[in-house]
C-alpha cells in the first residue's frame, strides 16, 4: 500500500487527572480513508485534534511525513477540519465562507474564483456562493463545510462525525457522497464516528477505540467478522456472547455441548468467549436442535424478525425471515463458520446478552448502560 | 364581526392615545407663545431660539454627548473584552461572575451614584495625602493635592454602570457561536489574533453593537448616578432638566424633549429602514441562486467599502479628539462654580460675565436649601459660590462651612439698600451679599373662592377640602400653622411646634389638602386645578401672567419674609473668580435684569427704586403699582413678617420627626 503519512507515537492527554488517551499508538498511510469509531468518551475526538493540532499531547510524539509536529499551531499544518457542527462562519456568504482559507493565503483573486467555483461543484453546490448560511439545509451546509476544507487542497482531510447531525436518509447519501470526493481529490480522510454503519461503509481502516485505548484495527471485513474482544463484537453490529470453554481445535463447549468451528491455536481447556452474529443462526425444529430455547419476544423489523430467545437464562438474538410466536420452543443451528472464538478480556462478560432487550438498545450498545443486563446472568 | 373590528380598533386608538398622549402634549406645548404649559397663547418657535440660546442646556447638551460617546466607545471595549474573558472560563465560574455582573444592574441607581460618590471622595482624600507625600519628597513632578468631582469622575461612572450592559447582550452571542469556530479559522490558516478578529468579532457583532446602543441609551438616560459624581464644574442634560423643572416646566424643556424625542425617533427610523432594505437584500439574493460564482465575487464589495469605512472612523476619531481636547480646554480656563436655585438668574448674565471677564461659569441648581445642605455635608458638592437663604446662612455659618469675603473685591455691595445689611443671620455683614428678597404669602384664584383670603386659616379650612395646596417642605409648611395660630415662626417650643403639626395632620386626615407641592404650584395655580396655595410672592407674579384670576394675599396674622444671599464656601478653589463674580451681581443692572426676569425683589437700591421705570423703558407700559408692591413689599407690610432663623439642632430634629410623622416625603 501507499506511504505513511501520519503516525501518533506512545501519545498520553491528561485532562487534569482524567486520562483521555492512554499511550495510543497509531500510523496513517497517505491516501487511506481512516475511520477512528468508538462511543462517546472512547478519545477519538481528542486524537483527530492532536493531529489537526488543537491539541498537543501530554506525553509522546506527533509525526506528520517523517517529521514531529508537536509544537506546529494549526494554521501552518497542512490539515484542514469539517468540524461536527459545520463551524460556518454566519457573517459571510457561502462564497466567503469556502474562499476564507484562500484570502488567508492572500490567494491572487482569479485564482479563488476558480477554486470556489470548483470546490462547490465538487460538493454538488454550483451556484450557491451567493446564498447565506442560514438559507442552507443541514447537509447542504455539511458540504459547505467540505467545499471550504477542501479547497485549501489539504493533504489529510480531518472530519469529526460530520455527519452527526443530519437525518438517516441524508446521512445514508452523505455517506456516499464523502466516498466519492475522498476519490476524486485523492487525499487521506480521517474520519471520526460513533456510528459503526457509517464506519465499515466508507473506510479502508477502522480504528476501534474505547477508554483511551485501541481495541482493534482493520479493514470493515476483519473488525465485523473477526472481533478481537467482547467490545468490538458488540460495538460492531449485534452480538450473542456467550462464555465458552475449548477442550481442542476447532471445538467449542457451550452449554455443556460441543460445537464444531474453524478456530484454533487456544491452550486445551481455555474460557474463551464465543460470538455469534444473530444473522447466523437458523432456527430449526426442536428436535433437529443443536440447542433449544424459548421465544420470549418478537419484533417485526421489515426485512427480518428480530427473536429474542431464553437458552437456560442467557438470553440470544436471532435475526432471522421466519416468525416463530413469543412462547414457541424452538432449536437451533449454528454452521462452524458463524461462530468466532475470542480470548477473554476485560470486557468479558459486559456485552452479547440480550436480557434487557429493547427498541433503545440500537443507540445504547456500547454505553456501559447496556451490560448491567448481562451482570444478572453471571 | 365588523363591529367586533371597530371596537378593537377604537381600543387600539385608546392604548395608542393612552402611550402618546403625554407627548403629543409636551410637543404641543413647545410651540406655545407664552410660558405656560395649561393656557395656548398662539403658535411661536420662540422656546426653540431660546434653546438654542441657551449656553447652559448647550454646554449640557454637550458633555452629555461626550460623556455617553466616550463612556459607550470605553464600556463597549471593555464588556466585550470582559465577556470573552467569561466565556473561556468554567461553568461554575462564569456564572459566578455573571451573577456578580448582574447585580449592579438590579441595584439601585441611588444607591450606586451615593456609593460612587463616597468612593470618589474617599479617594481624594487618600491621593491628597499621597500628593502631599510624594510632592515632599521630590521636586521633579508636581502632583495636584485637590482633585474634585467632575467629567472624569461622570465618565468613569459611565463607563462603570455601562460595562455590565454591554455584558449582557455580548455574553449570549458568545454563547450561542459554534464552540469550533475559532478552531474552524485557524484550521483554514488563521493565527489566533486573525481568527478573533475575522470570525469571531464579526459574529459577536450583533451583539456589540446592541450592548453599544444599550449603554449608550443609559448613558443619556442616567440622571441620578451622574447627580451624584458630576461635580459643580460638569451637568448632563437630565441634571439640567431636572433644575430647571425645580422651578417649573417651562415650554423650553418642552422643545429640548421634542428635540429629543424627534431625534430618538428618527435613529430608530434610520436602524428600521436599514434593515428592512439589508432583508430585502438578502430575500432577493436567495430568489436567485443561480447567479454564478463570478457573479457573487462581483457581488461581494456591496458591504461597505473599506475607505469609506476608514473614513468614518477617522471622522468619529477626530470629533472624539476635538470634543476631547475642548473638554480639556475648557478646565484650563478660569472657573466659577455656582450653586443656585432653578429658574433664578436671567442667564443672558452668564454669557455677559463670562464674555467681560474670561472667567467660566458653571451654574447648577439644587432643590431646596436642605438638599443643598446634604450635598455640601457629602462632599460632592464643589462650589465656590451659592445662594442659600437666611436661616441656612446661619447654619451654615456655625458649622463654619462658609469663607468670609474680601469686600475690597466687591466695590458693589456699597449698592445694596442698608434694610439688607447686617442682618440676623450675618449680623457683622462679613460673610454674605444679599440676592434676592421676598415675602410668603396665599395665592388663591378668585373665580374659585367665595370671598378674598385675608387669613392663614384658610389653609385648614373645610370650605376648601380639596382645593388647597400645601408647601411641601417642613420650614415653611410649620410656619403656615404657627403663624395662624399666632407663635412665633421661629419657636422652639415643644408643645406650640406639636400643636402645628396636629393641625396640618387634621386637615390633612380632613382631606383639606390637594397635594403637598412646591413648584408643582405653577402648573396646578395656572390651570385652575386647585383653589388656594401657600407660596412665595415672586413666583405668584410668574404665574398671574397665565392666569389673571389669581390673587395673591400676605395673611394679616403676618408671615415670613426671607433673604436669599451669595455666600463663598470654605477653601473654595476659586476664591478671586468668585468675587468676580458675586461683584458682578450685586451690580444694579444685573439686579435690574434678574429682577425682570424672576420677579423677586433686589436687595439694591437703585435697582429696587428703579425698576419701575427700567420696565417701563423695557414694554413701554406702567408697571401696576399693585404688582410692584407685591415684588417688593413696602415697609409697612415687612413688619408684619417674620425672617426665619437658624433653629438649634434639637429643634431641627423636631422638625425632621414631625414631618416623617405627618407622611410627606
Amino acid at each position: 500500500m501507499s506511504k505513511e503519512l501520519i503516525r501518533l507515537s506512545d501519545c498520553v492527554v491528561k485532562f487534569d487527572d482524567e486520562i483521555i488517551l492512554d499511550h495510543l499508538n497509531l500510523y496513517i498511510n497517505d491516501k487511506e480513508f481512516l475511520t477512528l469509531l468508538g462511543p462517546s468518551g472512547c478519545g477519538k475526538t481528542t486524537t483527530l485534534r492532536i493531529i489537526g493540532g488543537f491539541q498537543k499531547p501530554t506525553s509522546g510524539d506527533v509525526f506528520f511525513d517523517g517529521r514531529r509536529c508537536n509544537d506546529v499551531p494549526p494554521h501552518k499544518r497542512q490539515v484542514n477540519t469539517v468540524f461536527q457542527k459545520y463551524a460556518l462562519f454566519t457573517h459571510m456568504n457561502i462564497f466567503e465562507n469556502v474562499a476564507f482559507g484562500l484570502r488567508i493565503a492572500k490567494a491572487p483573486e482569479a485564482e479563488i474564483t476558480r477554486r470556489v467555483e470548483e470546490a462547490l461543484e465538487l460538493v454538488n453546490l454550483p451556484g450557491y456562493g451567493s446564498r447565506s448560511v442560514s438559507s442552507l439545509s443541514g447537509g447542504q451546509q455539511q458540504r459547505v463545510a467540505i467545499a471550504r476544507a477542501i479547497v485549501n487542497r489539504p493533504q489529510v482531510l480531518l472530519l469529526d462525525e460530520p455527519l452527526g447531525a443530519l437525518d438517516l436518509k441524508l446521512r445514508k447519501d452523505m455517506q456516499v457522497e464523502l466516498k466519492r470526493i475522498q476519490r476524486e481529490v485523492g487525499i487521506t480522510f480521517i474520519y471520526v464516528t460513533h456510528d459503526q454503519e457509517e464506519a465499515l461503509t466508507m473506510s479502508d481502516t477502522v480504528v476501534v477505540m474505547d477508554k483511551g485505548n485501541i481495541q482493534q484495527i482493520g479493514t470493515p471485513q476483519d473488525i465485523y467478522n473477526e472481533p478481537k474482544n467482547a467490545f468490538v463484537a458488540d460495538f460492531i453490529g449485534e452480538s450473542n456472547i456467550i462464555d465458552g470453554v475449548m477442550p481442542e481445535d476447532k471445538v467449542v463447549k457451550m452449554y455443556g455441548k460441543k460445537f464444531p468451528c474453524l478456530d484454533g491455536g487456544f491452550a486445551p481447556g481455555e474460557p474463551v468467549d464465543v460470538v455469534i452474529r444473530p444473522e447466523d443462526i437458523d432456527i430449526v425444529p426442536v428436535e433437529q436442535g443443536q440447542i433449544t430455547g424459548t421465544v420470549t419476544e418478537v419484533t417485526f423489523k421489515g426485512m427480518h424478525y428480530d427473536i429474542i430467545v431464553d437458552f437456560q437464562g442467557f438470553k440470544w438474538l436471532i435475526q432471522t425471515t421466519d416468525y416463530s410466536p413469543v412462547g414457541a420452543r424452538i432449536g437451533v443451528k449454528i454452521d462452524p463458520d458463524g461462530i468466532h472464538i475470542m480470548h477473554k478480556s476485560r470486557y468479558s462478560g459486559m456485552f452479547g446478552d440480550y436480557s434487557s432487550y429493547s427498541e433503545e438498545y440500537d443507540e445504547l450498545s456500547g454505553d456501559p448502560a447496556g451490560s448491567e443486563g448481562s451482570d444478572e446472568t453471571d | 364581526m365588523k363591529k367586533n373590528s371597530i371596537f378593537s380598533r377604537f381600543f387600539t386608538f385608546l392604548v395608542f392615545l393612552f402611550l402618546y398622549a403625554p407627548i403629543i402634549l409636551l410637543i404641543f406645548f413647545s410651540f406655545n407663545q407664552n410660558n405656560s404649559n395649561v393656557v395656548w397663547g398662539g403658535f411661536s418657535l420662540h422656546w426653540y431660539k431660546e434653546l438654542f440660546q441657551n449656553r447652559i442646556i448647550m454646554r449640557s447638551l454637550y458633555t452629555t454627548l461626550l460623556v455617553s460617546l466616550l463612556a459607550t466607545v470605553i464600556s463597549t471595549i471593555a464588556g466585550t473584552f470582559a465577556a470573552i474573558g467569561f466565556y473561556g472560563l468554567r461553568r461554575r465560574t462564569r456564572n459566578t461572575l455573571n451573577t456578580i455582573n448582574n447585580i449592579p444592574m438590579m441595584n439601585a441607581d441611588i444607591v450606586t451614584g451615593v456609593a460612587m460618590c463616597l468612593f470618589f471622595v474617599a479617594f481624594f482624600a487618600l491621593w491628597k495625602d499621597f500628593a502631599l507625600w510624594f510632592n515632599s519628597i521630590q521636586g521633579l513632578v508636581v502632583l495636584p493635592t485637590r482633585l474634585t468631582l467632575g467629567f472624569p469622575t461622570l465618565l468613569i461612572a459611565h463607563i462603570t454602570f455601562n460595562i455590565p450592559y454591554v455584558l449582557l447582550s455580548v455574553s449570549p452571542k458568545l454563547r450561542q457561536l459554534d464552540k469550533n469556530l475559532i478552531d474552524a479559522a485557524q484550521d483554514l490558516g488563521c493565527t489566533w489574533f486573525q481568527a478573533f478578529w475575522k470570525v469571531i468579532l464579526p459574529e459577536i457583532k450583533p451583539g456589540i453593537v446592541s450592548g453599544a446602543l444599550t449603554a449608550f441609551t443609559m448613558s443619556i438616560d442616567d440622571f441620578i448616578i451622574s447627580y451624584f459624581t458630576a461635580g459643580s464644574a460638569s451637568s448632563t442634560l437630565a441634571m439640567t432638566i431636572y433644575g430647571m423643572t425645580k422651578k417649573r416646566v417651562s415650554p423650553e424643556i418642552n422643545a429640548i424633549s421634542t428635540l429629543l424625542f424627534v431625534s430618538v425617533l428618527l435613529l430608530l427610523a434610520i436602524i428600521n429602514i436599514r434593515e428592512a432594505r439589508l432583508e430585502k437584500q438578502t430575500a432577493r439574493r436567495q430568489a436567485a441562486p443561480s447567479a454564478t460564482v463570478a457573479e457573487m465575487a462581483r457581488q461581494k464589495p456591496r458591504t461597505v467599502p473599506p475607505l469609506v469605512r476608514f473614513a468614518a472612523a477617522g471622522a468619529c476619531g477626530v470629533l472624539l479628539v476635538t470634543a476631547g481636547v475642548g473638554a480639556f480646554h475648557n478646565t484650563r480656563k478660569p472657573v466659577v462654580n455656582v450653586c443656585s436655585w432653578g429658574e433664578y438668574i436671567d442667564e443672558d448674565l452668564i454669557t455677559q460675565f463670562e464674555e467681560e471677564t474670561g472667567i467660566l461659569v458653571n451654574y447648577q441648581t439644587a432643590e431646596s436649601n436642605e438638599a443643598l445642605y446634604s450635598l455640601l455635608k457629602s462632599g460632592a458638592g464643589d462650589y465656590d459660590v451659592i445662594v442659600p437663604s437666611d436661616y441656612m446662612i446661619s447654619q451654615l455659618m456655625e458649622e463654619g462651612m462658609l469663607e468670609k469675603l474680601d469686600y475690597s473685591q466687591i466695590p458693589n455691595f456699597s449698592l445694596i439698600d442698608d434694610r439688607f445689611k447686617n442682618l440676623p443671620y450675618d449680623p457683622t455683614n462679613e460673610y454674605t451679599v444679599p440676592y434676592t428678597w421676598g415675602t410668603v404669602g396665599i395665592i388663591y384664584n378668585t373665580a374659585m373662592v367665595s370671598e378674598p383670603i385675608t387669613s392663614w386659616g384658610a389653609m385648614f379650612d373645610d370650605r376648601y377640602a380639596g382645593e388647597v395646596l400645601m408647601f411641601r417642605n417642613s420650614r415653611d409648611a410649620m410656619a403656615t400653622a404657627l403663624l395662624y395660630l399666632g407663635y412665633d415662626v421661629n419657636t422652639t417650643d415643644e408643645a406650640q411646634l406639636r400643636q402645628a403639626a396636629g393641625l396640618i395632620a387634621d386637615a390633612k386626615s380632613r382631606g383639606v389638602y390637594q397635594a403637598f407641592v412646591m413648584d408643582e404650584i405653577f402648573l396646578k395655580m395656572e390651570g385652575g386645578n386647585a383653589a388656594i396655595g401657600a407660596y412665595y410672592a415672586g413666583d405668584y407674579l410668574t404665574a398671574v401672567e397665565n392666569n389673571p384670576d389669581l390673587a395673591f394675599v400676605i395673611p394679616e396674622e403676618g408671615s415670613n419674609w426671607f433673604v436669599d444671599a451669595m455666600c463663598v464656601l470654605k477653601d473654595a478653589p476659586h476664591y478671586d473668580e468668585a468675587m468676580a463674580w458675586i461683584n458682578f451681581i450685586a451690580s444694579t443692572e444685573a439686579n435690574l435684569a434678574n429682577m425682570d426676569f424672576i420677579w423677586y425683589a433686589s436687595p439694591n437700591k437703585e435697582a429696587l427704586e428703579g425698576y419701575p421705570a427700567y420696565y417701563e423703558e423695557l414694554y413701554e407700559e406702567e408697571l401696576d403699582q399693585e404688582t410692584y408692591e407685591i415684588m417688593a413689599a413696602p415697609a409697612e407690610t415687612l413688619e408684619r413678617c417674620q425672617s426665619y432663623i437658624s433653629l438649634p439642632a434639637e429643634t431641627r430634629r423636631l422638625y425632621n420627626e414631625l414631618w416623617i410623622t405627618l407622611g410627606i416625603q
